[in-house]
This record gives structure tokens, sequence and C-alpha cells, in this order.
């Protein structure tokens, strides 16, 4: 009898899936249900405050908006907004929460993640999901074309209206610098991000090494030339290739090595490639059918010269990851660098250097091109990966993230942030004069502030059209594949070109192609000289 | 009767016991398996990709074009290649070092116990960290270089194990093998020990080898518990990810390194292309379920 009920009663696989599939169906039901009641509620009774905020400077503005929204009823006190950033800007934003909460009763909570390519996974993956987990990114300039497509980058022109950040040429003191500032955080000429930082690369060097006069008659009796900071790719080469074959020890007794550029297939490969390749007078796309130009002779030529500068760089050069150029150079263990401006301020700090005060700062090397018959010299400095902080579409408090990326990059409060050791770099014009250049001067040198000017006028902007970090990913991965020697440097561009075609027509070639054209009046005058004499552009 | 009387009636019917024990679990399932794998199913028969300004749901359906594109993709063919490759490797690899290890303790010895439990320390270790702690390991100017390979045979003998495709791979494939060795130790091990003492001893008085009675007493007992070893960690080292993304990111030389994971990541994650990255999962999917099917069918002869 006892048999005969456990069989009646025993779950059957039919019968279990109609159940399991009875609990998917109501879930569904349910969701959807939740999802018309939420679309159908009312606005929120309190309504925003609107209009200018009052305030004399950018920071006490973003004070009085939050101060405003918590008032109105807007804002709870001690709402919390969460920002996604990368780990090496934690030492230029924590010091500052207290200070924030204190003032405005809102708190900010650092949510931060080990490396940059992390941040763009969760961003994108929070852009998919809609969760509203993140109310603020800080991301790469390069991304923006992504975040904005993805719908994850709020339209940020109405808090510029009433905040007033002070950019822009009617604030000549107070702007960021521009046009770095404008391109960094614009997309499709609306504002979608704040501007944390100026990336544009710069040449460091151990000015102790280069100028040591028993080294410089070496130099010359071997190379027939004087050492001196290089002022080509190719005088590079034989910088590097003299100190490493110098067999100089480094304080720790490891050997250094003549350079230290970014070569490895992480993500970082791309950026010394771009700036030979623009020297050399390259351009990556055509402007007129958005036909990857990358493998061109100046594609081939700039693989060509990293792969020869390989034998004479630091072996970490090709496998270790960004932070260990800083690492390596602080140490001694690298002559000649380049990098973005936060490596001088590693450099300069105790704490992180075993080479204070020996290092100098020029602009990157460049390239002899010819034009209308004349041989000039062309230098040019990427301006890539400049760090820029988003606001979330489906932040719950947008304004106050908003607020505090007024307020922490202000010129008052931006200045104590901005010179620490971190990854953000000096990006208004006023921190360059008094009372805050002394600050900057302290923490980058008064040679590199001067020096730096002149960078930003001879950079240029890295890729921020759509789909940038693919386009960006193929080709890191197609030089570093030269530069470990498993491809030669045409092969390695002629992939980079095919693979970079197939995302154009993924993507769309009209709409690449206008984004494209839109960049190419923010390259320097002179690098557009020579896309003209070279007819690549009219 | 009253809707508690129901409840209470419908509580007490064994089946409604049983469905109301398996909720949780169906909806974890349905939430975390079902409803997910049905969205990527979709999708794979979409043009979506976050970029693309609309939200998943409202993507045009494209039919089967992701499919072919898949089957016309070399990449993807090489990820698959070196997949198998890693597999066919640390999977026998593993096995003979488990089984080794497995052989080595079926005796009792003073400190087996701490002997044991320091063989599988390395399989409680996130794959994270064995890959970052590998990473450094081999790096130029890391332990092996510096403590092993130069004081042996001088700065020229040092390695850049990463920049070298075929050497990267083989690190690789050492922190596989030793971060898993333990779980195949670890299954043998407790087989080995089931085996009746009997049966061992009555071969050792017919005069068997010790050889011989593993090949034909101990091995084809345990064989169910070899087989289900060998799916569990041909399907875990299938799906390798952490170790590859963090020692080479899939290079040097581009992609030389990529497996069919990483590859997949890629394509979803860093190249958004989020419809082809499920038509890829969807093939890839069928095709372990039936690789898997074959694997199993050992286990399902009948005893007589």
């Amino acid at each position: 009898m006892s048999e005969q009920k456990e069989t009646e009663e025993k779950v059957t696989r039919r019968g279990y899936m109609k159940y399991v599939g009875g609990i998917v169906v109501v879930a569904v039901v349910a969701a959807a249900g939740y999802g018309i009641y939420q679309a159908t509620l009312p606005p929120p009774t309190k309504p925003s405050p609107t209009g200018p905020v009052s305030g004399a400077t950018v920071s006490e503005r973003a004070i009085n908006g939050v101060k405003q929204l918590v008032d109105a009823g807007v804002v709870p006190k001690g709402a919390t907004v969460k920002m996604l950033h990368v780990a090496g800007s934690k030492n230029n934003f924590e010091p500052f929460l207290a200070d924030w909460e204190a003032k405005t009763g809102t708190k900010v909570e650092l949510v931060t993640v080990g490396s940059e390519p992390d941040v763009y996974t969760k961003a994108m993956a929070e852009a998919t999901a809609k969760t509203g987990e993140y109310d603020t990114v800080t991301v790469f300039s390069t991304w923006m074309g992504d975040v904005v497509e993805a719908g994850l980058a709020k339209d940020l022109d109405a808090y510029y209206a009433r905040y007033n950040p002070e950019y822009g040429p009617q604030y000549p003191d107070n702007t960021p610098i521009l046009p770095l500032a404008d391109y960094t955080t614009m997309y499709k000429g609306k504002r979608y991000a704040v501007d944390l930082d100026a990336d544009v690369f710069t040449l460091t060097y151990r000015k102790d090494l280069i100028e040591n006069p028993d080294y410089a008659k070496e130099f010359k009796s071997k190379f027939g030339y004087d050492l001196k900071v290089p002022d080509t790719w190719e005088e590079t080469k034989d910088v590097c290739q003299f100190f490493t074959e110098l067999d100089l020890k480094a304080p720790d007794g490891e050997k250094v090595y003549g350079g230290y550029f970014y070569a490895d297939p992480g993500w970082a490969a791309f950026t010394t490639w771009f700036c030979i390749f623009v020297s050399k007078g390259g351009i990556v796309f055509s402007p007129n059918d958005m036909k990857a130009m990358v493998n061109t002779q100046e594609g081939i030529d700039a693989t060509q010269i990293m792969t020869d500068l390989v034998p004479y760089m630091h072996p970490d050069t090709l496998s270790m990851s960004w932070a260990s150029l800083y690492a390596r150079y602080c140490e001694g263990k690298a002559v000649l660098t380049m990098a973005w401006p936060s490596l001088i301020k590693w450099a300069q700090d105790p704490s992180t250097s075993k080479i204070v005060g020996k290092s100098g700062s020029a602009l990157a090397p460049g390239a002899k091109v010819t034009v209308g018959g004349k041989e000039v010299l062309l230098k040019a400095a990427a301006n890539v990966v400049n760090w820029v902080s988003i606001i979330s579409n489906y932040s719950k408090y947008p304004e106050v993230a908003y607020a505090f990326w007024q307020w922490v990059t202000s010129p008052e409060i931006g200045a104590q942030s901005v010179s620490r050791v971190g990854i953000m770099d000096i990006f208004r014009e006023v921190w360059f004069k008094p009372p805050y250049k002394e600050t900057f001067e302290k923490a980058y040198t008064p040679e590199f502030l001067a020096v730096f000017k002149d960078c930003i006028a001879h950079s240029f902007p890295d890729l921020m059209i759509k789909g940038s970090s693919e386009y960006l990913d193929k080709l890191t991965k197609n030089v570093s594949a030269a530069y470990t020697k498993t491809k030669t440097p045409k092969q390695a561009m002629d992939d980079t070109a095919k693979e970079w075609d197939a995302i154009t027509d993924r993507l769309g070639r009209d709409v690449q192609l206008a984004a494209w054209k839109s960049f190419i009046p923010l390259y320097p005058k002179d690098v557009q000289d020579v896309w003209k004499a070279k007819g690549y552009i009219s | 009767m009253s809707i508690t009387d129901r409840l209470a009636q419908w509580m007490g019917k064994t089946e409604s016991f049983k469905k109301l024990s398996t909720l949780p679990l169906s909806l974890v399932l349905n939430f975390v398996l079902i409803v997910p794998f049905a969205i990527m199913i979709y999708l794979s028969f979409t043009k979506w990709e976050p970029l693309a300004g609309y939200d998943w749901w409202r993507a045009p359906i494209a039919g089967i074009p992701r499919f072919i594109e898949a089957f016309a993709d070399a990449r993807l063919a090489w990820a698959l290649i070196r997949t198998a490759i890693f597999v066919a490797v640390v999977l026998p690899l593993e096995f003979l070092l488990g089984l080794g290890m497995a052989l080595l303790l079926l005796g009792d010895f003073r400190g087996k116990k701490a002997f044991t439990s320091i063989i599988l320390y390395p399989m409680m270790m996130p794959w994270v960290v064995v890959g970052l702690g590998f990473y450094l390991m081999f790096q130029y100017f890391g332990p092996v270089n510096l403590l092993i390979l130069r004081p042996v045979f001088g700065e020229g003998g040092m390695i850049d194990w990463f920049t070298d495709p075929v050497l990267a791979f083989a690190v690789i494939i050492l922190a596989d093998v030793w971060q898993w060795t333990p779980l195949m130790f670890l299954i043998i091990y407790a087989g080995l020990v089931a085996v009746p003492n009997r049966l061992v001893e009555a071969a050792e008085v017919l005069g068997a080898s010790p050889s011989r009675i593993l090949r034909t007493v101990r091995l084809p007992l345990i064989k169910p518990l070899v087989v289900i070893a060998l799916i569990i960690r041909g399907l875990e080292a299938f799906k390798v990810f952490d170790i590859v993304y963090i020692m080479t990111g899939g290079g040097p030389g581009g992609n030389l390194t990529e497996v069919i994971s990483l590859y997949v990541y890629k394509l979803a994650i860093v190249y958004n292309n989020t419809s082809y990255a499920c038509a890829v999962s969807l093939i890839i999917m069928v095709a372990i379920a039936l690789i898997t099917r074959l694997a199993i069918r050992p286990l399902e002869v009948k005893v007589e």
C-alpha cells in the first residue's frame, strides 16, 4: 500500500518541468508588472531646484548646489554617491571625501579596481545591466564614444549651465587647458564628462647621465655626434643602445637599460607607437572613406623603430603592465622613457624614487619629414587615455555626483588633489601661475612645467570614436607581436588595417567617418601641414 | 474548506513537499542559469551590441549569419585548437602526477596528515592568485631567472618567458598542473583507500607484483572514479581563463596563447560584439555537451 502511494506521488519529469516553467512565468509576469508600475509612477513630488547656482568660485557653487538639493529634500542628507575608479587615482580623491561630507552632508564611496581595462569592462557591463550600481565612473577619454553610445554617460550640458565650472576661453585663468578639456569631455557636440587630467606624453630622462661629460665623450666617439636629449626616434635608439652597452648599475645593483618605452601587450603598447607614427606624418584613417591607413610606410616605420629599440629597453617592457615603467625608471633602471606627466611626480617623491632630482623633461622625439621639398623636424606628443569622469544615466543622485567632481577638480581643491602622487595630472591653466605654481613646481619640477606647455602645444588626441577600445586592442596586439618578432612590422600593420576595416564595417563606415573627421582639426597645425603635403588631407 | 486548510492539505502531500523543498534551487536555477541562457540563445540570433544605441530586447533578428561567421573565424579555430592542446597536456599530466602521489601516500608514515594537507593547498588558492604568482615568478627579473637560471647559467641563461609563445604557454600549463594536480590526487587517493584490502592481500598471496596489482586490481576498481575525475577536470581545463588572462592576456605575438574563454570574453566585453560572442558560446556549449556525453559512456556499461 505504501509502495503504491509512493508511486502515485512521484514527481515526474513532466510535472517538475511544468512546475519550474510555472515559476518562470509567474516571475516574468511579476517583473513586467513591476516595471510597468514603476513606469506609470508620477514624477517625484519635490521638484529639483533649477537655475544657476550662486557662489563666487567653482568649488563654492558645487557645495551650494548640493546644499540646495538637500534643503529642498530632493537628495536625503547622508545620501551616498558611488564612484568606480582605478587604484592609481585613490590618493588623488580619498583624502578629500571627509571634507566633502562635512560641507554637503552627502557621501562619496570609492569602488576601486586594480587595472584600467577592468574599469572599462565594469562600465560597459553597467551600461547593459543599468543597475545604478555606480553613480559615476572615471574613464579614459578614449572610451567616451563607447560609454556615450552605450547609454551609460549622462548628458551634462544642463549641469554645466547650472553650476558653471568655468570651462572655455572666456575664463582664461581658470579653464582647464584647451582644447584638451573640450575634446576629452565632449562627444558629438555635447558635454558628457568632467575633466580630471591632461595626459600628454613627455620624454623623461636621466639628466645626470645624459649630461655626464665622460659619457658625452664616449658617445661622440662611438656615434659621431654629441650626446644630447634625442630629437628623433633614430637618435633615441642610439642613446638607448649606448647606455645599455655601458652596463651601468642601478642603486640596487641591477643593470641600467637605455630605455623603457611602452610596448606591453596589455593595453599600453599603442601609446608609443602612436607618437612615432604621427611624428612620421602618418594618419590612422583616410578622411575620405575611413579606410585604415596604419599599414602605410609611416606605420611600418614606426613599428620597425620600436622593434629596433627592444634590445636596448628594460626586459619588463614586453611583458609587464604600464606601472612597471614607473617602478623601473624610479629605481634608476632606465635612462630614457616616455610616459604621462605623473611619472615625474613619482620620480620626485623620495618615498617612490631612488633618483630624486636626477630627471629632466623634454618634448617627445620626432622625425624628419619632407614638406614642400624642405626637410622639417616633426614632433608630436599623444594625449592618450586622458582621465575624465562621467555620470551614470542610471544614477540615483546624478547631480550630487556631478557637483562632487566640480568641487574636487576646482582650481582651489583640485590644486591639492592633483599635486598629490597619483595618476591625475595638472590640467588647469591657473595652476601654472601663482599662487598655485609653487605647489606644482614642487610636485613636478619647474623644468617639467615649462616643458609640459610645449608638449601640450604639440599634442594630438587619441582615438575617441565609437569602438576605440577594440581598435586600440587590435593595434596593441599586433604591434606587440612585431616587437616580439612573431610578426614582421609589415605583417603586423597589414593585419591591423584588415581588422580595423572589419570593425569599421561592423560599426558603420559613415558614422565612424563623420566622427573621425571631427578629430582631424584637433591635430597640431604642423602635423596637418605634413598630411596636406602628403596628400592625405586637402 | 478554508485557504489554510487547503494549504495544509497541499503541504501534506509528498509531491508538494518535494516541490516546496526544491523551490529555492528552482529559483536559483531559473534566474542564474536558465533565464540568462535563454537570453543568450536569443541574442545569438540577433545583431546586437551595447554600442548599438538600443536595448537588447529591441535588437533585430538576424538569423544564422553569426553562426556562419563563427565557422569561418580563424581566430576562433586557433583558440579552440590551443584550448584542446591545453586540455590534452594538463589532463594526463595531472592524472599521472595525482596517481603517483596517491600511490606514494597509500602507506603509513610519520607526518602523512601534514604532508597530505600541504599537497592540497594549491587547490584552495584562487586562480587569480596562482596566475599572478606564476606571472611574477617567471618575469625576466623574477625568482626563476634570478634564483635558478642566473646562478647556474649566468646572465645569458636568463629567459624572457612571456615573450615567446611556446614558453609562455608552458608556464600557463605549469601553473594549471601545479594548482589542479591535488584534485586528481584527492579523488584517486580516496578511491585507492576504499579498495578492499583483502583483494590486494589475495593478489599478493598469489604472487602478483605491485605494478600488476595496480593494473589488475586497484585501477579497475577505481575506474568510475577516475573517469569522473577526468571529466570534471577536463571540463574545468577547457574553461581555463584567469591564469591566461593574468599571465599573458592572450599574447605574446598578438593572440598566440589565447584560449577559447579568453576569446569569448574579449568578443563580449572588450569588443562589445555581444551577439557574436553568444553565437560562439552556444556552438562551444553544444560541442562540449556532445564530448561530455561520449566521455561518460564508459560509466554506463552495465555490470553483469
